[in-house]
């Protein structure tokens, strides 16, 4: 279980003032729950992401995975970016088995589990090509595939199809839903989509900014229906989802309308 | 209807031209092809001396023709100059800058990784290398030759120490300007520090580095014939100096047509390195 414990954030600005980037926020990710952090520009979620991920100590607060406090980053949890860090000088198959290498597997099996995931986000015709040859979309699914690669049990996703047309982005979010369900991954993703949130958590958090805090959760079910029955669009067009969709909303405005007013 | 689908089949079926390729459009020179402006202006410039020359302009002392120039090549390399053959000249200077290149490349990479990672390192070194790097070599041969001697060590370790700094400088911005992004991607994929040495700094490095050694190997020429008027008896340095004190302003031009065509190569060559090794610098 990762657990993230009144963890609280605070940046030195380069005037000299301190930004509060996250207050005391507090949840849990269980075996395979797919928390969904959501929130407008601003409000701490890329900073929640890069404390999990160990990129970034804490101000205050804790984080515990599995019993251990987290002190670094480490291949149990797998990272995709929000903006792609691919090596521009490895070739795209190279790139996804970048951590199969540190892992020590055998050149020619990590080249052939690097296809089988490029297969599976449907880039294996780019395989030999070097990132500057793709498009950004493309470019974020080579991230995923590289993430996946090392099998981590925690996977950690800063707004991963922020850059996908929407057609990709419904095929992006149904594969990964497959992946979830089938390995049983804890996930932590963050988006803007309330949709996208709806769709894809077991527990969402809304969140507001500055300071950046949890202002509300949700339990849902959505993503364990959609994984039973397959059928995205009967789900999307329930009176159920709508409702929801309009009650964060509806939080998300008056977050905004409260920071605007003070 | 039907008319008009028929004529997109039709027209889809006739022979196509090849496309034309296109690519983004870079910012400054970029990869576009200079070779011929390049050729062009060392044949107008080889014209203008020529006319110079052949109308008189210029005393015949201070400026000889083309023509003679590359006699004076075919006597120099049959007859050697000043007890040594042309070539053994230029091997001597190829030598020199050839193995105290490799010494500061060798030097100056790890050097410079190490001082952009590690606190200690910069520290220690700074003072030492932003001492020295400025001052221009020949200020301190005299030191060299007094401490070293007169022969190869002295002139071998001036090239290495003015070599080493710019090396060891671009080395350090390479690091600086790696994107951290990259380092915390192939964290989270589990590399260990001598890893993310290998795999990550040292390559995202490398077009900073490359460009430092182009700049090193100049500077190296630079200081090598300037070594080599003052300190030597072989090489393409002193066959110039030595044929300035007689007035032979034909074999001067020899020898600085040789230096510029070995200084050429070098360049060229890291060139080709830098096509191969960074075909990505700058498109990501
Ligand atoms: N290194 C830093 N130094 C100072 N302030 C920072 C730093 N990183 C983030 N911040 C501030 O912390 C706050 C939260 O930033 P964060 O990147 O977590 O937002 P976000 O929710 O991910 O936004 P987005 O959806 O736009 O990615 C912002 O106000 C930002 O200005
Ligand atoms: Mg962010």
């Amino acid at each position: 279980m990762l657990k993230v414990d009144h963890a609280s954030v605070f940046f030195a600005a380069r005037d000299g003032r301190t930004v509060h980037a996250l207050d005391r926020v507090s949840f849990e990710i269980p075996e395979s729950g797919f928390v969904v952090a959501l929130g407008a520009s601003g409000c701490g979620k890329s900073t929640l992401l890069n404390a999990i991920a160990g990129f970034l100590p804490l101000s205050d607060g804790a984080i515990i995975l599995d019993g251990r406090p987290v002190r670094g980053p480490g291949a149990d949890r797998g990272v995709v970016f929000q903006k792609d860090a691919l090596l521009p000088w490895k070739t795209v198959v190279d790139n996804v088995a970048l951590g199969l290498k540190f892992a020590g597997v055998s050149k020619s099996e990590r080249r052939a589990r690097a296809h089988e995931l490029l297969r599976l986000v449907g880039l294996d015709e780019f395989a030999k090509a070097l990132p500057y040859e793709l498009s950004g979309g493309m470019r974020q699914r080579v991230g995923i595939a590289r993430a996946l690669a090392t099998e981590p049990d925690i996977l950690l996703m800063d707004e991963p199809f922020g850059a996908l047309d929407s057609l990709t982005r419904d095929q992006m979010q149904e594969l990964l839903i497959s992946i979830w369900y089938r390995t049983a991954k804890r996930i932590f993703f963050i988006t803007h989509s309330i949709e996208e949130a709806l769709f894809l958590g077991t527990q969402v958090l809304v969140m507001s900014p500055r300071p950046g805090r949890v202002v509300a959760r949700f339990d849902l079910d959505f993503v364990r229906r959609f994984a039973a029955t397959g059928d995205a669009r009967s789900i999307k067009l329930s009176t159920e989802f709508a409702s929801l969709r309009e009650e964060i909303r509806a939080i998300l405005h008056r977050a905004e309308d409260f920071r605007s007013a003070a | 209807m039907s008319d008009i689908v028929q004529t997109t089949a039709v027209s889809s079926a006739e022979e196509r031209p090849q496309p034309r390729l296109v690519k983004m459009v870079r910012f400054g020179v970029g990869e576009k092809p200079t070779a011929a402006i390049s050729i062009a202006t060392a044949l107008a410039v080889a014209t203008l001396w020529w006319l110079v020359a052949e109308l008189d302009l210029v005393p015949h002392l201070f400026l000889p023709r083309p023509g003679e120039v590359l006699t004076q090549v075919g006597v120099l390399y049959y007859d050697g100059y000043a007890g040594a053959s042309l070539s053994e000249h230029i091997f001597a200077s190829l030598f020199r800058i050839v193995l105290a290149a490799s010494i500061a490349i060798a030097a100056g990479i790890p050097l410079g990784l190490l001082m952009g990672l590690n606190r200690w390192a910069k520290g220690i070194l700074d003072t030492p290398i932003e001492f020295y790097w400025p001052l221009p070599p020949l200020s301190y041969l005299p030191l060299m030759i007094i401490w070293l001697g007169i022969g190869e060590t002295s002139k071998i370790t001036l090239l290495v120490l003015a070599m080493f700094a710019p090396i060891c400088l671009s080395a350090q911005a390479g690091v600086r300007s790696l994107p951290i992004e990259r380092v915390n991607a192939a964290r989270s994929l589990g590399a260990r520090p001598l890893e993310l040495f290998t795999d990550i700094v040292l390559p995202s490095a490398l077009p900073e580095i490359l460009t430092g050694v182009r700049i090193a190997v100049g500077i190296g020429w630079g200081t090598l014939v300037a070594a080599e008027l003052i300190a030597s008896t072989r090489g393409i340095g002193f066959m110039i100096m030595s044929a300035a004190q007689f007035l032979a302003t034909d074999v001067v031009f020899v020898g600085i047509g040789i230096i510029a065509i070995c200084a050429f190569a070098f360049s060229a060559a890291i060139r080709f390195i830098e096509a191969v090794l960074v075909p990505w610098k700058g498109k990501l």
